[in-house]
């Protein structure tokens, strides 16, 4: 769902080094696009932009007028990967390759188009669909991850009591407290589902502890609009790298037992009535649910 | 008799004359050295592409960061007299003195070496 492979058209033009810039400014006039990757016996050597082409003379070879340094993708890659390239390399465009073989190009205005339909109107933070595809490619990586899973304690009462709009300004508010709280280099952060947030980290468990205490602090202090206290529950659960090298299944499949532990750590809290419960770190080799009856006591 | 048109009550002739000038192409056409503008109607891969088509292995293509030249083209011969860290600054310095960015300047360099020695005996 996430993967770049959907945002490719169906037909690619290349052009050849030694045709003429003014040969690759008619395709890309013909074709209404932006740019051409430059291919030679079916080896990509560089790009063509718009950009490449206003600064060139048109009788120039495209070699004389190309970009060499092209920034290049899997199509399997996600849109997460895409973004962060674009950003990293402050490019508009990114060749989509496989193997060597050119696919496509996509555009950085696409990208961010299909961005923003896994971000949240309301809050402006990440759907869930970003948090788990972040936390998929953080395991595949090798990373050791901790999931923080957090909730508005009595969300539906606030609602109940001053009504969906006030509810709304809260989630806001606290979607911005938590934006302010995480560093993004190490912390993803979506709205998990009504009052829920969530984050995956590449923190220690003992870190993330810090963190969802951070969190729950600057929220406890925050002035809201009405005379009610707000206070978050968080759950935090952690994989363990050693053990996941030895792991079978999947790792979206991990994810969704993480977070279900990080969520059922989260209740537990509440039922505990402090702010904060740390689940188990997962053991892979047993039954996920076997750590889920462990947390539940 | 070439022919007479037409045209109302007018006459009127035309000619076409015809003037061919033939001397040898040169080979290499480069001669010494080439300065090719950051916005030249030809680049350095297409000028390398020439050279070494007429000229194999005799030019050097080097490109230059430079406000006017995106490269320079030098024969490799040149190069055996004179390191060209000492020669390409100074063909650049002569050349940005008269070239602009959308032109291609051929230079012929001459350069003489002058030796004095002393010997003892």
């Amino acid at each position: 769902m996430l993967s770049i492979r959907h945002l490719l058209s169906e037909k690619l033009y290349t052009i050849p080094s030694s045709a003429s810039v003014r040969l690759a400014a008619a395709i890309m006039e013909q074709h209404h696009i932006g740019c051409l990757p430059v291919v030679d016996e079916g080896k990509l050597v560089g790009i063509i932009t718009s950009r490449d082409i206003r600064r060139s003379h048109p009788n120039r070879l495209v070699a004389d007028a190309m970009t060499k340094k092209v920034i290049t993708i899997r199509p399997s890659a996600s849109l997460w990967e895409a973004y962060n390239l674009l950003l990293q390399h402050q490019i508009e465009r990114l060749v989509v390759a496989d193997g060597g073989t050119v696919l496509g190009v996509i555009t950085k205005a696409q990208v961010v188009a299909e961005f923003g339909k896994y971000i949240d109107p309301l809050t402006t933070l990440y759907r869930a669909e970003i948090f788990y595809q972040r936390a998929v490619e953080l395991l595949e990586g090798g990373y050791e991850i901790a999931i923080i899973f957090l909730d508005i304690d009595n969300f539906g009462l606030i609602n109940k009591e001053y009504g969906h709009v006030y509810g709304d300004i809260i989630l806001r508010r606290t979607a911005e407290i938590l934006k302010t709280v995480v560093d993004i280099k190490q912390d993803t952060l979506c709205r998990y589902a009504g009052d829920e947030f969530a984050i995956v980290t590449t923190r220690s468990l003992a870190k993330a502890k810090e963190l969802a205490e951070t969190i729950i602090s600057a929220v406890a202090q925050e002035k809201w609009p009405c005379p009610v206290t707000i206070t978050l529950s968080a759950g935090i659960s952690g994989g363990r790298r050693s053990s996941l090298r030895n792991l079978t299944e999947n790792p979206g499949y991990i994810i969704k037992h993480l977070v279900n532990m990080a969520s059922l750590a989260s209740a537990k809290a509440k039922k505990l009535n402090t702010p904060i419960f740390v689940a188990d770190t997962i053991e892979l080799r047993a039954s996920p649910f076997n750590c889920c009856e462990r947390i539940l006591g | 008799m070439l022919p007479r048109e037409n045209s109302g009550s007018l006459d009127f002739d035309r000619r076409a004359e015809i003037v061919i000038k033939i001397s040898e192409f040169e080979i290499p056409p480069v001669q010494d050295v080439l300065l090719v503008g950051k916005k030249a109607p030809v680049g350095p891969e297409a000028v390398r592409r020439m050279v070494d088509a007429v000229s194999p292995e005799q030019y050097e293509v080097v490109e230059v960061d430079h406000d006017i030249f995106e490269a320079i083209v030098i024969k490799k011969s040149l190069l055996k007299l004179i390191p060209k860290e000492k020669l390409l600054p100074l063909i650049m310095e002569e050349g940005s003195r008269i070239a602009d960015e959308q032109m291609v300047m051929k230079a012929q360099v001459r350069i003489s070496i002058h030796v004095r020695r002393a010997v003892t005996f």
